[in-house]
């Protein structure tokens, strides 16, 4: 196995070795699960707003150069100014230059996973920046200096006991502010709120962009991202650059599945549309007809950071991907080893799809083998993107590069040529369960010799029968096609 | 500089998009699902609004009159302590003279105007974040998500919904929709009629920490929402 390989199954005995965090996850992704299953369950015309979210989606990315000019010229229209990064050193330095020229020394700024993915806030810093994140879970995620886990829940790993120490030992935090999790919250709200008003930078992410009138959609339960795009005078958005709808009915379409999916709700507390700074009236001062509030100047940093090598290819229909978490919640694999084992940003099914595509497969061909390809993911989808199609053809494509490890590059082709011939699949088959019978205990097979033994030791089988399948089938004197 | 960035990155969307494998992408315009065409009665829409937004743990109250409404902000804002509201302008509450019924009842409105200047700025908002009491009017309420839409702009400020711990609302009945995409569809130009429109379903809340729900973290902790004819 490659270093990238091995690291990544280190992360995964780690995390399978972790009790609390095993219980966490299955609290956390259990309830999400529920929640969606019960809010889709209560939507009559669910499948139909499925169907339609995938098809604006589908054709949303098939003619993105039309929708990205649209989005940016009814943008600017509004006084928008539209910057273009095409990798992430670009991004950082876009917006870094944009906090020096402003003089900012204090920037608040909303979840946002494209952000996480550029490592804005590391750039931020060193340009003498202090960043702070206001998502509760991303801002325990920050004092920890640790990563989030899942997309929407960020410290699934973490308990109210990790919480109420960081306070402490980080914030100063007394007794009576972190004797239960109302009170940890009401303490992170005092703590944030003073920044949000001394701040001169908002930074968010941006669910949905419109096209047709260039608006930003943003949304959050907690309020933060009202909060990071209306006080401070700058707003700056980072938008990858495929998260475009055409018009707002599109985004009604795709807001009707997009909380359903990821937590159940009808719509996240704050569904939150910006379009353009804040418009000024004629004059000046309260009478001059203008609004009262809301950024002076709205930068939307549009990144492609790989998305554009990504949609020539066959892994395109990723793109469709709305960040709903639901692919997560849904996937066995994510739900015993969360989302640090996987040692990407995006983490579950869509991570192990979005990383190797954007990152490249030399460092991550090891994350698409981390799914059973029971489909539940694309089950769960509310675009429908087929997420097992996407990971084989990651595997595809890894083996094709001499990227799969040698054991399985070897025994494909040998297994191949035994499957395509009957005659001798059955005579080798005979043999291995007369082999497998040898090694057998108490009807299951828990550990195979030699080369097999890496491979069968998370796998149990249950031991062979004494007659295959054809065998038993020609003893009842039914006519088989393989007989005749 | 940018602009060759953007040549670049466009050239290169265009170039994938000749070897994209883009499953159910059709070249028409998307935007053929209709939402349900029959609407339920009002009276049906309305009960499953306050339904809702009561499981979110928000309040609805009915008022018939301008008095009737200011008899529930002023309970509202007793209950909580609240000596001052910062306020959408009577225009715009959906209910005319109520800021005067209000004021005639000791509670003053606070007035705002952010300013250009980033020290200024800064001021004028520790000011107006001490206020206890937002009040707005609603632009439309969804009854299948307990949600009210507010359109903020000239003299309907963002942050009377999203500074203060309790926010009150009042929206028509006559403006309440099933749910978010006929209302959408009905007025396609809704998103831009205000640099900001946002839906609000119910108090600020969140489950980062051990998925144990808790209201009031950034935005209101309350929320009222008063309905009136």
């Amino acid at each position: 196995m490659h270093d990238a390989a091995l690291a990544f199954h280190r992360r995964i005995d780690a995390a399978l070795a972790d009790g609390a965090l095993r219980r966490a996850l299955a609290l956390t992704t259990g309830r999400l699960a529920r929640g969606r299953t019960d809010a889709f369950a209560a939507m009559p015309d669910a499948e139909a707003c499925r169907t339609e979210a995938r098809r604006i989606r589908a054709h949303t990315i098939a003619h993105l150069d039309r929708y990205l000019d649209e989005f940016t010229r009814a943008a600017e229209a509004r006084g928008g100014r539209i910057h273009w990064a095409e990798t992430a050193a670009d991004a950082t330095r876009i917006v870094t230059d944009i906090a020096r020229r402003h003089g900012i020394t204090l920037a608040v700024k909303s979840k946002s996973m494209v952000t996480e993915e550029i490592e804005l806030n590391a750039a931020l810093e060193q340009a003498g920046v202090r960043v702070v994140e206001t998502d509760l879970g991303e801002f325990v995620v920050q004092l920890a200096a640790d990563r989030p886990s899942h997309i929407i829940a960020p410290i699934v790993h973490l308990s109210r006991g990790d919480v109420a120490r960081l306070f402490q030992e980080k914030l100063g935090a007394g007794q009576d502010d972190v004797a239960d999790i109302p009170a940890m919250t009401a303490f992170a709200r005092r703590t944030l709120r003073s920044e949000f008003l001394d701040a001169g930078m908002g930074i968010s992410g941006v669910n949905l962009a419109v096209a047709e009138t260039g608006s930003l959609c943003i949304v959050t339960n907690e309020g933060n991202g009202r909060l990071t795009t209306s006080l401070p005078r700058l707003h700056v958005a980072i938008l990858g650059l495929e998260r475009i709808v055409p018009t707002a009915a599109d985004l009604a379409v795709v807001l009707t599945l997009l909380a359903r999916s990821a937590t159940g709700q009808a719509l996240s507390v704050y569904t939150n549309v910006i379009t353009g700074p804040r418009r000024r009236g004629p004059g000046a001062g309260p009478e001059a007809g203008g609004e009262p509030d809301g950024p002076e100047e709205l930068h939307i940093v549009i990144v492609d950071n790989g998305r554009s090598r990504l949609l020539g290819g066959e892994l395109a229909e990723i793109l469709y991907c709305v960040r709903c978490g639901a692919c997560l919640n849904a996937c066995p694999v994510y739900r015993h080893i969360g989302g640090h084992a996987y040692g990407s940003v995006y983490p579950g099914p869509v991570g192990s799809v979005v990383t190797p595509g954007l990152m490249g497969l030399d460092d991550w061909s090891e994350v698409a083998q981390a799914s059973s390809l029971c489909g539940a993911c694309r089950d769960v989808c509310p675009v429908r993107i087929d997420l097992p199609h996407l990971l084989l053809k990651l595997r595809e494509q890894a083996a094709r590069r001499k990227l799969a490890p040698l054991w399985l590059r070897l025994a494909m082709p040998l297994y191949s040529a035994v499957a395509t011939r009957p005659a001798l699949y059955r005579r080798l088959g005979s043999i291995a369960a007369w082999l497998a019978r040898a090694v057998e205990r108490d009807g299951w097979i828990r550990q195979l010799p030699g080369p097999f033994a890496a491979w069968s030791a998370s796998r149990d089988f249950p031991a062979p029968a004494a007659q295959s399948f054809v065998q038993q089938h020609e003893a009842r004197g039914v006519v088989t096609g393989a007989a005749s | 500089m940018t602009a060759s960035a953007r040549d670049r990155i466009m050239a290169s969307v265009r170039d994938g998009l000749l070897r994209a494998v883009l499953p159910d992408a059709t070249a028409d315009r998307a935007g053929r699902w209709e939402p349900p065409a029959q609407v339920p009665p009002r009276e049906v829409l309305v009960d499953q609004f306050s339904r809702t937004l009561a499981a979110l743990t928000g309040h609805v109250h009915r008022a018939a009159t301008a008095t009737e409404a200011a008899d529930i902000v002023i309970g509202v804002a007793a209950a909580h302590g609240a000596a001052s509201c910062l306020s959408w302008g009577d225009e715009h509450l959906g209910c005319p003279g109520l800021l005067s019924l209000l004021a005639a009842r000791g509670l003053a409105r606070v007035t705002y105007e952010m300013s250009g200047d980033s020290v200024e700025r800064g001021r004028t908002a520790h000011d107006v974040g001490r206020v206890d009491l937002g009040l707005t009017g609603a632009h439309a309420a969804l009854a299948d998500s307990g949600a009210i839409v507010l359109v903020c702009g000239p003299g309907r400020g963002r942050l009377a919904s999203l500074l203060p711990p309790i926010h009150v609302a009042i929206v028509s009945e006559r403006r309440m929709w099933p749910a978010l995409p006929a209302l959408v569809q009905a007025e396609p130009g809704l998103l831009d009629a205000g640099s900001n429109v946002v839906v609000v379903a119910g108090p600020s809340r969140t489950a980062d920490i051990e998925m144990t729900l808790t209201h009031g973290v950034h935005g209101p902790k309350h929320v009222h929402v008063i309905l009136v004819p």
